[in-house]
């Protein structure tokens, strides 16, 4: 195995133990770039490792490499607020996300590296009778595809989640819940060192500072990619560039239907043990607050987005003060935390809230892009049914409706029922 | 000319410079020969110069012409819609 990490087990760890830190190893070393390969995947984001993963384990293919503009899980592997969930509405989304699930439950094993999945369940929160309808629908559509969903009432939400507030006179009083149990968080960080690492072990050249520029074609295939480090030769071009995607699309002159807006998270100072689940809460007409509590102890939260294109990757403060505000709605006693970090990632936003996994301008060339807030508890199933399209050329069933054309044929998949805007406040 | 950085306040050529919270964003103005199409999905992705329509929705309501650079985050250009440039 390249990198000198060794297969982990309870032994390794003993043997870790005895041995002291000079055990511990490099996940990935010694990658070198190499003038041709295979399949140049674009982007060492949990996508883009997520493919070359499968793309090595599952299909046998020997010469990958991943280029990485700055540092693998810099980009929103490393932003996100850790949540997994699969509580969609359309079946198109939900079945796709429902595989994803499946898949963090036993990622730890595939990868030999801890993930930490917590299945610590999602809470929808219904502030309405109305709210409670929707959440009906949305849990009946779950159930009838197999997906586990529960329709917490007052008393039950409670029981499930007692540091929650639910008597306290509001102006919006907390009527309910859409649970999913299996739903929770898992270490996002974890999850871009695990991929990266079982990738580097099956062979695969893991670039960090390569960014790439353009995309040389000849006779109508693309041949390799033009990058900071000189060209290198490629059979296959694969864009995991999710945030930066609309680039790409100038790249290779073809416009996408994808805005570029930011979304912030922020993490409390660590407390104890408080919140054992995940809150998700949209305050009418005011802010959407989502809040966990990391294995640390740090409250993470995150909100809407800040609202128009911008790459600066600096959050707007009001919109911050809307997640925070929402929190200590939730849970007043929390008011006295200080907000240790704050941050902001990129959002690639699709005009129906969708993602896109498609070829793009070229035959040999793909796009996995547009994942909008859905990308972390995406990785998982994208890896694998990416790297079946990219491999096979043809896209499997599980993502087949989320071709490019679809924005042309009138297929959308608008989850949020909101138009071709990214954001409406 | 920078006006201001986006992050805090944008300047309405009615009211003088205004909380961001004030405004809303739109969508970047596609090119004036966009197909329908273009006009409804598509959209213009130049990282140095977004060209869009703003409106000071909780001020004096007016429908503005914002050029940013949405890679610094500062404002260049704001006009009112329609008026000449």
């Amino acid at each position: 195995m390249r990198g000198a990490s060794p297969h982990y087990s309870a032994w390794s760890l003993l043997r870790a133990r005895i041995k002291g830190h000079g055990y511990w190893q490099p996940l990935w070393t010694g990658h070198k770039l190499q003038e041709a390969y295979d399949v140049v995947i674009v982007g060492a984001g949990g996508h883009g490792l997520a493919t070359a993963f499968h793309l090595a384990r599952d299909h046998g293919i020997k010469r990958i490499a991943i280029l990485e503009k700055r540092l693998v899980g810099y980009g929103n592997v490393g932003r996100n607020t850790t949540i997994v969930r699969s509580n969609y509405l359309l079946p198109e989304n939900h079945y796709f996300y429902e595989d994803s699930l499946r898949r963090w439950a036993t990622l730890s094993r595939d990868l030999n590296y801890n993930v930490m999945y917590s299945p610590r369940g999602v809470l929808d929160l219904a502030l309405s009778e109305d709210e409670m309808s929707k959440a009906a629908r949305r849990g009946n559509a779950m159930r009838l595809a197999g997906i586990d969903a529960e329709l917490l009432d007052r008393a039950a939400l409670k029981r499930y989640c007692p540091e929650l507030d639910t008597q306290r006179a509001r102006r919006f009083p907390i009527v309910g819940a859409l649970l999913q149990r299996r739903g929770g968080t898992v270490r996002h960080d974890a999850v871009a060192w695990g991929y990266a690492r079982a990738a580097s072990a099956l062979g695969v050249d893991i670039i960090e500072d390569c960014e790439v520029t353009g995309v040389r074609s000849t006779a109508g295939m693309a041949s390799g990619v033009e990058t900071t480090r000189g060209y290198v030769e490629a059979e296959r071009i694969v864009f995991a560039t999710a945030g930066h995607t609309a680039m790409i699309g100038s790249m290779l002159g073809v416009p996408l239907p994808i805005e570029t807006h930011l979304l912030q998270a922020m993490v409390t100072e660590p407390i104890k043990p408080l919140l054992n689940t995940v809150l998700v809460y949209v305050y009418p007409g005011h802010g959407e607050t989502y809040i966990c509590q990391s294995d640390r102890g740090g409250l993470v939260m995150g909100g809407m987005l800040d609202g128009f294109p911008s790459y600066t990757r600096e959050g707007r403060w009001d919109r911050m003060e809307d997640v925070v505000e929402g929190a200590v709605d939730l849970l007043p006693h929390i008011a006295g935390c200080k907000i240790l970090r704050h941050w902001a990632g990129t959002n690639d936003m699709t005009m129906d809230g969708s993602p896109i996994m498609d070829r793009l301008r070229y035959d040999n060339v793909f796009v996995n892009a547009g994942w909008c807030y859905g990308g972390f508890k995406a990785i998982p199933a994208s890896g694998a049914a990416f790297a079946t399209f990219v491999a096979t050329g043809s896209a499997p069933d599980l993502i087949k409706a989320y071709r490019l054309s679809r924005f042309t044929t009138g297929h959308l998949l608008d989850e949020r029922g909101g138009g071709p805007f990214p954001v409406r406040l | 000319m920078t006006l201001a950085t986006l992050q805090t306040r944008l300047t309405c050529p009615f009211c003088g410079p205004r909380h961001l919270s004030e405004f809303v964003f739109h969508k970047t103005v596609a090119p004036p020969n966009a197909s329908p199409f273009a006009e409804v999905y598509e959209r213009i992705d130049n990282p140095n110069l977004s060209i869009e329509h703003w409106q000071h929705v909780r001020g004096c309501r007016s429908w503005l012409r914002v050029h940013r650079n949405p890679s610094s985050g500062s404002v260049l250009e704001i006009h009112l819609l329609g008026a000449a440039i």
